[in-house]
């Protein structure tokens, strides 16, 4: 089949770097294809967040581009954006405002057609558990809370590229099996699924392949059995391969 | 009705965020309320009084209505200053704004337009109810100065978030918030500092720096008359101040759109200092509750800006009372005493509240095998060696005058800081230490109690200064 003719991946970076007082991301590529979910591990400072930061336009590249769905990212923002959301680690809420009100203002943002974004607030709102509280102002709201609230309003206008960044941090057993179901299902709906975790247990669990940053570049990249294989820990755990890959790292 | 995801839509947003977080409760609302009432109803008797007296632009005026316009601007600039730096670096929301498909320059002018409001609400709070009840009994041209105050508002939101975004490219993005907070504080501050520095060199309260306006031809004509004619309504005068306040709002929000970015991306980044230790970690360690208290204090004080920048503001707006005293030699020294009792009671106060009731880690000390009474005296008295230079800069003054006059002074300065700190100890709330701006509002009673405590040491020291000195 011609290469032209293939759908375009959901994510394909080339040659990104940035850096600050030192080089944070070094002429990384990475291709993440549609419909799959996509687990990015690394130690702290490898590089993970600022990646993703690039990514969604909350950081400017050095050098490198950023397609999203076959769209340049650098070139057309909003276009990317308009597919695209972004749960950070610790995700901001308006703390004076209802879970509502918080979807309808996300919903504005992303210009959704009001009684569709209103019909798609509360099918969230009764799917995460979140409809008895829709009317109560975030401000009281547990961390498990503001994350499901989060995580609607990264949901409501249905991106086709979800990107998240440490999204079970701080969670409880519930409230975490709630969210990587609600992850789950984005996959089974055809939609690609990017997770950054230090829970290397989920990305076990959970991610079709995984990528391993260090250093600011990519060291190792596959499904878990491929991870495995070059790191030569076939039969152990994630956890021992991801340090032999990154050899402490 | 705005359209989603438009200017109007998001500015909407922005008032309705800003709305709710106003103050809640009856008891704040009811004093604001009665205080506002009190204000309106001067206002109305004041524009009754001079409804017949003929108001109109005089060169006399020129000076004052220029140097009141600096003045207000200075304050509005650095009102603004915070606010663009609370935007950048602590609101968080434009994360969400600038990954959503909308152009950047959009979410950048809802939210300089967000901070010209909360300035202009904040001057107009203070100055309408007076402004508007002159103008509407008997000198409609007066609205002028409503419009005027406004229009100051719009550009100072803008030169504001210009000055915060130059000074983090030219102190980078670790410095630029502690670069920011200090400026901001300078800003404020020098319109005032200047007037006190040339009152002192002339006489009369505020006469030094007017009287170099009056002595420069500033406020009577040329540009510079322009605020006094604004004021008065006149319509030139107020479409020039209009076509330059928009001009400065639009170019800010134009021009500087990807420099507001890359300092927003360049902060959101949370580069941490990492300085190679000058000393072994033994010397971290302290056997002593009361050395490891002074420590963490002294530390946390140190490395926290926005909290030097806000006590900085609040000792430069009380220093006029030391010019007073400092102008005069001898002859003022109880003001001076008076003054030291004030600031350093006050400071004193300020700080213990942040030792004690914006403590980062409470529960830390209540588990810790430490007498939780022993903690709390040590971090009064780490708060008050801070506070002590202030206690003894104004003795030392008073002393060539009257030695027994600066030791009563220093002596009344000290009971006054720890009754102060007691205070805070006794009766604040606990809160984070970015609340100390609006620490009032925890407890009214310790902040009038410890203002009665400082009055009453303030009069204490002067009396005996007075009595020595003679």
């Amino acid at each position: 089949m011609n290469e032209s003719s293939l759908p375009p991946p959901a994510l394909a970076v080339r040659g990104l770097a940035k850096r600050f007082d030192r080089p944070v991301i070094a002429d990384l590529d990475l291709t993440i294809r549609a419909g799959e979910l996509y687990a990015l591990l690394g130690a702290n400072g490898a590089g993970k967040t600022t990646t993703l930061r690039m990514v969604t336009g909350l950081a400017r590249p050095d050098a490198g581009t950023i397609r999203i769905f076959g769209i340049d990212a650098r070139r057309d923002p909003l276009a990317a954006k308009a597919i695209t959301a972004w749960l950070p680690d610790d995700p901001m809420l308006y703390d004076k405002l209802t879970p509502s009100e918080y979807l309808a203002f996300v919903a504005g943002l992303w210009r959704m057609e009001p009684g569709h974004a209103a019909a798609e607030a509360e099918r969230l709102l009764h799917w995460l558990d979140l409809w008895d509280q829709r009317d109560a102002r975030c401000e009281g709201f547990s961390r498990g809370m503001k994350q499901k609230v989060a995580l609607a309003g990264a949901l409501i206008h249905d991106p086709k590229l979800l990107i998240l960044d440490e999204p079970l941090t701080g969670l409880d057993a519930a409230m975490a099996r709630s969210v990587k179901d609600a992850l789950r299902a984005q996959v089974d709906a055809g939609k690609t699924v990017i997770v950054t975790t230090h829970i290397l247990d989920v990305a076990e669990r959970m991610a079709d392949r995984i990528g391993i940053l260090a250093g600011g570049r990519l060291m190792a990249e596959g499904t878990l059995a491929d991870l495995r294989h070059q790191a030569g820990t076939e039969g152990m755990t994630l956890e021992d391969t991801f340090i032999r890959l990154t050899d402490g790292r | 009705m705005a359209r989603p995801g438009s200017l109007g839509w998001l500015v909407r947003h922005e008032m309705r965020l800003a709305w709710r977080g106003r103050p809640r409760g009856w008891g704040g609302a009811l004093i604001v309320a009665v205080l506002l009432a009190i204000y309106v109803l001067g206002g109305i008797a004041l524009a009754i009084a001079i409804r017949d007296l003929p108001l109109r632009p005089h060169p006399v005026l020129g000076p004052w209505l220029f140097g009141a316009t600096l003045l207000i601007a200075s304050l509005m600039t650095t009102q603004a200053m915070l606010a663009s730096q609370q935007t950048l670096y602590e609101t968080r929301d434009l994360d969400l704004l600038l990954t959503a498909p909308l152009p950047p320059r959009i979410a950048i002018l809802a939210k300089l337009l967000g901070i010209g409001a909360s300035v202009a609400t904040t001057s107009a709070g203070l100055l309408f109810p007076m402004l508007v009840p002159i103008a509407l009994l008997g000198h409609p041209r007066l609205l002028g100065a409503v419009a005027l105050v406004l229009l100051v508002a719009l550009a100072a939101a803008a030169v504001g978030l210009a000055l915060t975004l130059a000074l983090a490219r030219v102190a980078g993005p670790r410095a630029a918030r502690t670069v920011g907070q200090v400026a901001a504080a300078l800003v404020g501050g020098g319109f005032f500092l200047a007037s006190q520095v040339a009152a002192h060199a002339k006489d009369g309260a505020a006469r030094g720096l007017i009287g170099w306006f009056e002595a420069h031809g500033l406020g009577r004509a040329g540009w510079s008359a322009l605020p006094m004619h604004a004021a008065f309504g006149d319509g030139m005068a107020l479409s020039l101040v209009a076509l330059t306040a928009f001009g400065v709002f639009a170019a800010v929000g134009i021009v500087l759109e990807r420099q507001f970015l890359s300092t927003y991306t360049d902060g959101g980044m949370h580069m941490t200092r990492r300085r190679a230790p000058r000393r072994g970690m033994a010397g971290l360690f302290h056997a002593s509750l009361r050395r490891t208290v002074f420590a963490k204090e002294w530390r946390l004080l140190a490395r926290d800006p926005a909290l030097i920048a806000q006590i900085a503001m609040r000792l430069i707006y009380m220093l006029p009372l030391v010019f007073v005293g400092v102008r005069n030699g001898g002859a003022t020294a109880p003001v001076l005493a008076m003054a030291g009792v004030l600031i350093a009671s006050q400071l004193a106060g300020s700080l213990t509240w942040l030792a004690v009731a914006a403590e980062d880690a409470p529960d830390l000390l209540v588990v810790a095998p430490v007498d939780p009474a022993a903690a709390r005296r040590a971090k009064l008295a780490a708060a008050l060696t801070m506070a002590a230079p202030f206690a003894l800069l104004p003795a030392l003054v008073i002393a060539p005058t009257t030695v027994a006059g600066a030791i009563v002074t220093l002596f009344v300065t000290t009971l006054a800081s720890i009754a102060t700190g007691w205070v805070e100890m006794a009766m604040a709330k606990p809160a984070t230490r970015s609340q100390f701006a609006r620490r009032q509002k925890g407890s009214l009673a310790a902040t009038l109690l410890a203002l009665l405590i400082a009055l009453v040491g303030g009069g204490i020291a002067a009396g005996a200064v007075f009595f020595l000195s003679r």
